[in-house]
């Protein structure tokens, strides 16, 4: 079965499964699938699709009614994607029909395979249309799977610059581990206005993060493992909304971060497509949380206390009153997946006094605690859900302008992941 | 001793003298961890007191509210909640019932337990006749209590949930316990927290009430503590408005008596009178939409663009709006409104009966279930342009929307291909239900002839960006905590829309501003109305 076939099929048997839980219409118009086609031939049938004419061919006019055209086709965005081989695509295919409902739009992605020597691309592309919550209208984007071989897998760029929507935004979505130094990632990160990415899933995690941090890109770098962490950033800044808490920030002297990691021989099996399979990274979740606390409190590395072994290190940090001792260190569980944060502490000491501010993370939950001012401890329990793959692209692309906190938080991240693993040299 | 040199001065202690010099002002600084993050909106640590807590408007609409709110994480830890009312309640049954409301009503449900618990325990009731002053000393107790348990910081949101009759005295007792914390501007330097207070519509009933009420209330708060809520503005619609006016360059420059021809404000209902019988009877389709939505929406498309996108200057410009309608005479008033109401007949599929008929309904009423108006403002802009506004009971579809009619194009290039007069340009912003812009052009249809179709391009915000709106009320009660009074009304603003409608009630009232016409329930509304623009060589779109 080839790739391309083979996503096809899975791609039904989700939409069938889809349908059952009323979460997706039927696909909108019959499934097209072509081998050794052409990217002319693709483009005509793209162009092709939402003619007026073949939508109501039972009447002989054209509808023009003051409700509007039969589907909304509202596009607000390109997405291109790169995937490395038809399993990949599979699990792209399954995230992008959660995000249709949020971001109509024309998604091409691509499995290059330079070294086969078959015919050059092979194509299908499937029309989806989902039911909007308001108003019954149905919102419809399409998907085009293309499997590009040979020298045209070296040309990627030229295969996608026909098919895209003009004058929309295009971000380019790398799942997995992105080919930093190959020229094709240069290529089709430069046509895009935004990059996304999932840092936990880097090989050479402190390569990669260099290497994004210099990345040539009109708008944005997206980062799947920042997005993770929203909440708790959002519940970290929380503590020192309170103006008499944040008199401890230039004192904290701790931050203590641990993270989840797979036991050994646990491979997650999930009957859930949109689970990542191995995550490579882990600790880049915990790094980004660090970077961006050292980063919006000025603090400096200093000392390497314990080199990174086994997914842990100790640095001390210079901060603006006190030193800064920084733990992150992993654990092992099956609840989560691997990489999230399980727990945050931060301590103060010093003339303000002693303070320690902690979240816990407990199932959907967080346990968010605070014990300083002599007070007892104020303890209560939020949400903190764990947003599904589709959730996190979702936000992402609507974030498709630099992130300025995110930037800093990445260099910060390679610079502390740089000093852990050079003392352990 | 010797002086050290600026050489001698690392980096690192000019950086330690700068922090310590700048260390005792650490708590009045921006928190540093906030910036940048999404959430930027969150609400201080306050204490939210509901009166009239155990009424309808709590259950489906402010439990639910702050629910949500709370799971979008704009509640700070110390929030609290003090539910103040006459029924004898626990504070356990007080939290059972918020719960079982969420469950109901709330766009998230069910309620998540965990969460739940602990949000609940910061809430209390308070059982107390909202006239007894014993009632209102007891709450400043607990207030107080609550600041010191929770660190809510003095910091109080009254939420009147009452009827409007009740405000003055609510207010009153709140100032004579201490309750009434004075604004923000008097209160400079002061480490009191703020109190801010919540009031729902109708603001007064006509001129002279709505300045007993405004008076009533400013004697106890200044206007800046003040939040009118008017829920239609708590819907994305003001904003909307404002972006598609004022981010485009497009619109803006055509936006004027020049290129636009007429307006057309249409808010359409379904429902009748059912269920509120004895209030409607009362009040009639003019107090109860056009004095608030009706102009409010007038306001916001007409208006100047702000010097910035912010309350002050957001409301003097819809103030300049409604002070250039000008109120009319009773001859204008029986030449420009239509008042009717209806009678039995069919509305989706549904048989109404007629008004009269309806429950603690008079069955003479008087009182209108639709109105059509012609106003103009005039002001430079808008001289000579037509606004058409109306709005009724029993229409045929729930529709809320802006229809802008441009001038045609000056020449008919096309009449001597056979073409008749090319339909002008419409430009629709509909509020209610899906939200969108609708633009109708003309558009050539393909072939060799010459014939020209008009075409529809669509916009929905709905089906472009498929996310949640937050519901209005959600979006107010954050407003008035975080304290952006944007979307509330103003004092002026009220008094200004009544002395644009007290004319037309009264001209109606002594038989000068014309008759009552009746029309069929699912109709939409009494052929004079059409008359009102077909005299005008205009017609009323059917949205």
């Amino acid at each position: 079965m080839t790739p391309a076939s083979r996503t096809a099929s899975e791609e039904q048997s989700v939409h069938r499964r889809l349908m059952r839980f009323g979460e997706a219409e039927s696909l909108a118009t019959p499934m097209w699938e072509d081998r050794d086609t052409s990217v002319h031939a693709v483009a005509h049938h793209l162009s092709s699709l939402w003619d007026a004419s073949r939508e109501v061919s039972a009447e002989s006019e054209p509808v023009v009614g003051e409700k509007g055209m039969p589907h909304a086709r509202a596009s607000v965005l390109n997405l291109i994607v790169t995937v490395i081989d038809g399993a990949a695509a599979d699990r792209v295919v399954h995230t992008l029909m959660d995000l249709g409902v949020r971001h109509p739009s024309r998604a091409i992605i691509l499995v290059p395979e330079p070294d086969s020597a078959e015919h050059p691309i092979d194509a299908r592309i499937s029309t989806h249309c989902h039911d909007v919550a308001t108003g019954g209208d149905r919102v419809c984007y399409e998907e085009v799977v293309l499997t590009v071989r040979g020298d045209a897998a070296e040309h990627l760029s030229g295969v996608v610059a026909p098919l895209l929507i003009h004058d929309l935004p295009t971000s380019v979505w790398w799942p997995g581990d992105p080919p930093f130094a190959n020229r094709v990632f240069d290529q089709l990160v430069e046509m895009g206005d935004h990059l996304v990415v999932d840092s936990s899933d880097f090989g050479d995690l402190l390569g990669g993060l260099r290497r994004l941090a210099n990345v040539r890109r009109r708008s944005g770098v997206g980062d799947l493992a920042w997005e993770r962490l929203r909440w708790w950033q959002e519940l970290t800044a929380q503590f020192f909304d309170t103006p008499r808490f944040r008199r401890y920030l230039p004192n904290l002297s701790r931050l203590h971060i641990r993270y989840a990691t797979a036991p050994p021989g646990s491979e997650r099996h999930d009957d859930e497509a949109d689970v990542a399979p191995g995550v490579a990274a882990p600790i880049s979740q915990a790094l980004l949380y660090a970077g961006w606390i050292g980063t919006r409190l000025g603090w400096r590395r200093h000392l390497t206390l314990e080199p990174l072994a086994g997914g842990r290190f100790h640095l001390r940090l210079e901060g603006k009153y006190e030193m800064v001792d920084l733990l992150i260190e992993p654990t092992e569980t099956e609840d989560v997946r691997p990489g999230e944060l399980l727990s945050v502490r931060l301590a103060s000491v010093g003339e303000a006094g002693a303070a320690q501010f902690l979240v816990d993370r407990d199932q959907d939950d967080a346990i968010v605690a605070t014990n300083a001012d002599g007070m007892t401890a104020l303890l209560r329990r939020v949400a903190m859900e764990t947003p599904s793959e589709a959730e996190l692209l979702s936000s992402q692309l609507t974030m498709d302008v630099v992130d300025p906190l995110y930037e800093d938080a990445l260099r910060a991240a390679a610079i502390l992941l740089a000093s852990a693993r050079e003392a352990a040299a | 001793m010797a002086t050290r040199t600026p050489d001698a001065d690392t980096d690192r202690d000019r950086r330690r003298r700068r922090s310590s010099a700048a260390a005792p002002t650490e708590a009045t600084r921006p928190n540093p961890l906030r910036e940048g993050l999404r959430l930027e909106r969150m609400a201080e640590p306050c204490t939210m007191i509901i009166c009239g807590a155990t009424g309808d408007l709590t259950d489906r609409k402010l439990a639910p509210a702050l629910y949500n709110t709370l799971l979008g994480g704009f509640l700070p830890p110390e929030f609290s909640v003090v539910g103040f009312a006459r029924r004898d309640l626990t504070d356990a049954a007080f939290r059972d019932h918020l719960l079982e409301s969420i469950n109901k009503y709330s766009r998230n449900r069910p309620v998540k337990p965990g969460i739940w618990e602990s949000f609940a325990r910061g809430i209390e009731y308070h059982r107390g006749d909202l006239d007894d002053p014993a009632a209102y000393v007891e709450l400043a107790k607990r207030l107080d209590r609550i600041d010191r348990d929770r660190g809510t910081a003095g910091n109080r949101l009254f939420y009147l949930a009452v009827p409007p009759n009740l405000y003055p005295e609510i207010v009153n007792q709140l100032e004579r316990a201490g309750l009434a914390t004075p604004g923000e501007r008097r209160r400079a330097g002061s480490k009191r927290g703020w109190t801010r207070v919540i009031i729902e519509k109708p603001f007064g009933w006509d001129l002279a009430s709505a300045r007993t009420l405004n008076r009533e209330l400013s004697e106890v708060f200044d206007e800046e503590q003040i939040y009118r809520i008017d829920h239609y503005l708590g819907k994305e619609t003001v904003q909307n408005m404002a972006v598609f006016r004022f981010g485009n360059g497009l619109f803006e420059p055509i936006w004027n008596r020049r290129y636009i021809d007429s307006v057309q404000i249409t808010v359409a209902e379904t429902v009748g009178a059912e269920g509120r019988g004895e209030f409607y009877d009362q009040t009639g389709a003019l107090r109860d939409i056009v004095q608030n939505h009706g102009l409010q929406l007038l306001a916001v498309f007409a208006m100047e663009p702000p010097v910035e996108f912010q309350a002050e200057d957001l409301r003097d410009e819809k103030l300049k709006v409604l002070r250039a309608v000008k109120p009319m005479t009773p001859a204008e008033v029986a030449e420009n409104t239509i008042r009717g109401q209806y009678v039995s007949g069919w509305v989706e599929g549904e048989r109404v009966q007629s008004y009269r008929d309806e429950e603690e309904v008079k069955p003479d009423s008087e009182t209108e279930t639709f109105v059509a108006l012609k106003l103009g403002i005039d002001s430079w802009r808008w001289a000579g342009v037509p606004f058409y506004l109306r709005t009724g009971k029993t229409l045929p579809s729930r529709v809320t929307e802006i229809a802008v009619q441009f001038k045609r194009a000056p020449l008919t290039l096309f009449a001597r291909a056979g073409v008749p007069q090319v339909e002008p340009n419409v430009l629709a912003i509909r509020v209610q239900p899906d939200e969108g812009i609708l633009l109708r052009f003309g558009a050539k249809v393909p072939g060799q002839g010459l014939q020209i179709r008009t075409v529809n391009m669509d916009f929905r915000y709905g089906a472009s960006f498929a996310v949640d709106s937050p519901d209005a009320y959600e979006t107010l009660v954050l407003d008035a905590m975080v304290g952006d009074p944007s979307l509330f009304t103003r004092d002026d603003e009220v008094e200004r829309a009544w002395e644009i409608l007290d004319p037309i009630l009264a001209a109606w009232n002594s038989g000068e501003g014309g008759p009552m016409h009746f029309y069929a329930a699912g109709s939409w509304g009494p052929p004079a109305a059409d008359q009102l623009l077909e005299r005008d060589g205009r017609a009323w779109r059917k949205p």
